[in-house]
């Protein structure tokens, strides 16, 4: 049979729930073997939607369009799962804790399955319009992913974070990492993040000014940009504040995760804007 | 007394104003007022928000300038309350950062290293002195600056430092944002905004503002632009491919430059900038007019223009085009003389028509009929445009600085006794406290095994 991008992308859906399951069975029994099944089975969905990623790309230039897949809501959201389970498979790697996969990777499921069974989002290669033929798309994009990426694992740990307390012993909640190291890893992921939004924040700037002339205007994607960096400014002087450590992080790093997507959908189909191609 | 009053209530007014409290309220406060401007619409006439919203609402946003929000009196407020905050902050934590960035690691005690968070221990009772010159050349291999120190508690202390300057990281940000904003405010005063519509082959030496009243502006230009030709191309299913307006810059009657814009390449003269932005196709006619006396003149007349003949003080304007009538184009134009007296009429493609202004007759033709483009130019002149990208980009090696450069430091003591060698490691970091500590460990294995040896 004939293998396209959208097989590849839609098999890639499955083996993230896949790997969701299985973080979370790992975690209720702590099975030191379904945790290096649930690791393999992400490693080998991020394997098949790099192909996936990288078969779209070739499509395209079959078409005649010849452009990065990264134009559309489509594309985008598959770009946010690819990111978001890259980051995490570094934190993994890094911190050898396994339960937090449990946390990081139905991030990567959801928009996967909403990119391919939302009637909302088209999934056929578009032609390039004018706006977006510059080289900045690339940069752009990949920055803001970044940055939306490593904001849904902080998110994620905001949410070990409160649901952990502090129970102490073999349940559960006592697998999770201690509150010192979760409240430690979430600033430096909020940091991450924040450092790439900055970056695509800045390298919209850049492009704005090369294709309209004014390197901010106020538009909605851009203000929502700018409230989710207030939201995690926020949250990185916080620890300078007596009693602010701990969990108002934990609770803004949840509230910078829903900025994040109101930014990414919310102003698509709510608002509208320069960045209505966003949408389709 | 009083002297002493008055310093401690400025003591109050600079804690408020450098207070990360202060900050943070800001942040939440700048991140909530954002919103109004997203969802309410922007830009429009008074009358809309009076319509729309009723006479309570529209009392609100008139006084809250919420009609635009952003560049309101509260939110540029603000924002500039916003600047003050950082200034003060900066300003109030300078003597502490350079306290810590000038403290000398060397001037430690035996004691204090070993409160370091990162250390370990060794005694050794018979070395042959073969183990120290290993141990230091182990050390030496750390990356970093080394410095020794003789007789500290009997021994000698070796430190390898590195990335002091990390101190800097927070300063570049916040400085940053500064020279952001300065570049915003200084390219608001001295440059401008405008727009240019241009049929192909007019040239103009003017832009066009339109004023928050819905007044138009005027903006001269110090030279002038003319379009020599827009294209519009479209994919197979319909989406927009190219828009391209082939443009001169014209200084005292010499083209000084050439340059076909698209949209995300624009081109720029002097400092002044030209974006493709729009266009519009209009209906445009050539009309041969041949006067009583058997002169004759070709005119070209555009929609919303209107074509003077000077010599005859004849003028044509265009009314209607139609594509096609009976297989031929076909124009209502109309006619006037110098008096103000005038006339419409039709004419058909390459067919010639009399029109008579008292005993004169007059011949027209209409040779050629079709769509015309207009260009769309936005135009500008922001010489704050590299203070601003200056910043940002001392934003982003800011933010590397603050995420990647820790202040790393190693010590090494050396000292002997009447019990032997005793060898103390400390380490300590402010940044990547994970790998760091790895890395001691590395360091301490090797140590030990050296030890080991002998």
């Amino acid at each position: 049979m004939h293998i396209t991008s959208s097989y590849l992308l839609s098999i890639t859906t499955f083996f993230y729930l896949g790997a969701a399951a299985i973080y979370l069975i790992y975690w209720i029994f702590r099975l030191d073997k379904v945790g290096i099944l649930a690791t393999v089975t992400t490693i080998a969905g991020f394997c098949i939607e790099t192909a996936g990623i990288l078969l779209r790309w070739k499509e395209s230039y079959e078409l005649g369009y010849g452009h990065a897949p990264l134009s559309n809501l489509y594309e985008s959201l598959i770009f946010f799962s690819w990111v978001t389970i890259l980051v995490y498979l570094v934190l993994e790697f890094k911190t050898k804790n396994k339960v937090i996969g449990a946390f990081a990777t139905p991030f990567a499921c959801l928009a996967m399955a909403y990119a391919s069974f939302s009637p909302n989002v088209q999934d056929s290669i578009q032609p390039l319009i004018p706006a977006l033929q510059s080289n900045w798309l690339l940069a752009h994009v990949i920055t803001c992913f970044l940055g939306y990426a490593s904001f849904a694992v902080a998110c994620g740990f905001g949410i070990m974070y409160l649901i952990r307390g502090n129970s102490k012993g073999d349940g559960l909640l006592g697998a999770l990492p201690s509150r010192r190291v979760l409240d430690e890893l979430m600033h430096q992921t909020i940091i991450f993040g924040f450092l790439w939004l900055t970056v695509g924040i800045i390298t919209g700037a850049v492009w704005a000014n090369q294709a309209w002339g004014t390197y901010w205007s106020w538009d909605p994607k851009e203000t929502w940009s700018l409230i989710t960096w207030f939201i995690y400014a926020t949250a990185l002087h916080a620890r300078f504040v007596r009693g602010w450590a701990g969990k108002k992080i934990a609770y803004l790093s949840i509230i910078g995760f829903i900025s994040v997507v109101f930014t990414y959908f919310g102003v698509n189909f709510l608002l509208s804007g320069l960045h209505s191609y966003g949408s389709s | 007394m009083k002297s002493k009053k008055a310093n401690s209530q400025s003591n109050i007014i600079l804690n408020f104003f450098s207070s990360v409290k202060l900050a943070i309220t800001l942040f939440i406060l700048l991140a909530i007022t954002s919103i109004i401007g997203t969802v309410l619409p922007q830009g429009e006439t008074l009358q809309f928000y009076l319509e729309n919203f009723g006479p309570t609402w529209f009392k609100i946003i008139k006084s809250l300038q919420l009609y635009d929000t952003y560049h309101s009196w509260w939110y540029l407020s603000l924002l500039g309350l916003f600047s003050i905050n950082l200034i003060v902050c900066t300003i109030r934590r300078l003597p502490y950062t350079i306290r810590l960035y000038n403290k000398d690691s060397l001037q430690l005690s035996k004691d204090d290293l070993l409160r370091r968070p990162l250390k370990k221990q060794w005694k050794v009772k018979n070395d042959d002195n073969t183990a120290v010159p290993k141990i230091i050349s182990i050390f030496s291999s750390i990356r970093g600056k080394l410095r020794t120190k003789h007789d500290v508690d009997g021994g000698e202390l070796r430190l390898i430092e590195k990335g002091r300057w990390n101190y800097w990281g927070v300063y570049m940000i916040h400085v940053s944002i500064l020279v952001i904003f300065s570049g915003a405010v200084f390219g608001s005063f001295s440059g401008f905004k405008g727009r240019i519509m241009l049929l192909e082959g007019e040239t103009t030496n003017q832009a066009m503002k339109m004023a928050p009243n819905g007044n138009i502006k005027k903006i001269p230009l110090p030279f002038s632009i003319k379009c020599n030709k827009f294209r519009v191309e479209f994919y197979p299913n319909g989406a927009p491919k190219l828009f391209q307006s082939d443009l001169t810059i014209i200084k005292n009657g010499k083209e000084v430059k050439k340059k076909s814009i698209v949209v995300n390449d624009p081109l720029t003269y002097e400092g002044i900038t030209f974006y493709q932005s729009s266009y519009q196709s209009l209906p445009s006619v050539k009309v041969k007019i041949i006067s009583p006396d058997g002169k004759q003149r070709l005119l070209q007349i555009s929609a919303f223009d209107k074509a003077i003949w000077p010599e005859t003080g004849m003028v044509i304007g265009l009314i209607k085009y139609i594509p096609n009538v009976h297989g031929s184009p076909a124009a209502r134009i109309y006619i006037g003389d110098p008096s103000g007296n005038g006339d419409a009429l039709w004419l058909l493609k390459n067919h010639w028509k009399e029109y008579r202004i008292g005993d004169k007759v007059f011949r027209l033709d209409m040779v050629e009929g079709g769509e015309k483009y207009m260009t769309g130019l936005q135009v500008k002149k922001d010489p704050g445009v590299w203070i601003v990208w200056l910043g940002c980009t001392l934003l982003i090696l800011g933010f590397g600085v603050v995420f990647w450069v820790g202040h790393e430091r190693y010590w090494l003591w050396i000292g002997r006794n009447n019990n032997g060698l005793q060898v103390i490691l400390a380490g300590q970091t402010n940044k990547n406290r994970v790998s760091f500590e790895k890395h001691f460990r590395k360091i301490e294995q090797e140590i030990q095994d050296s030890l080991g040896e002998t």
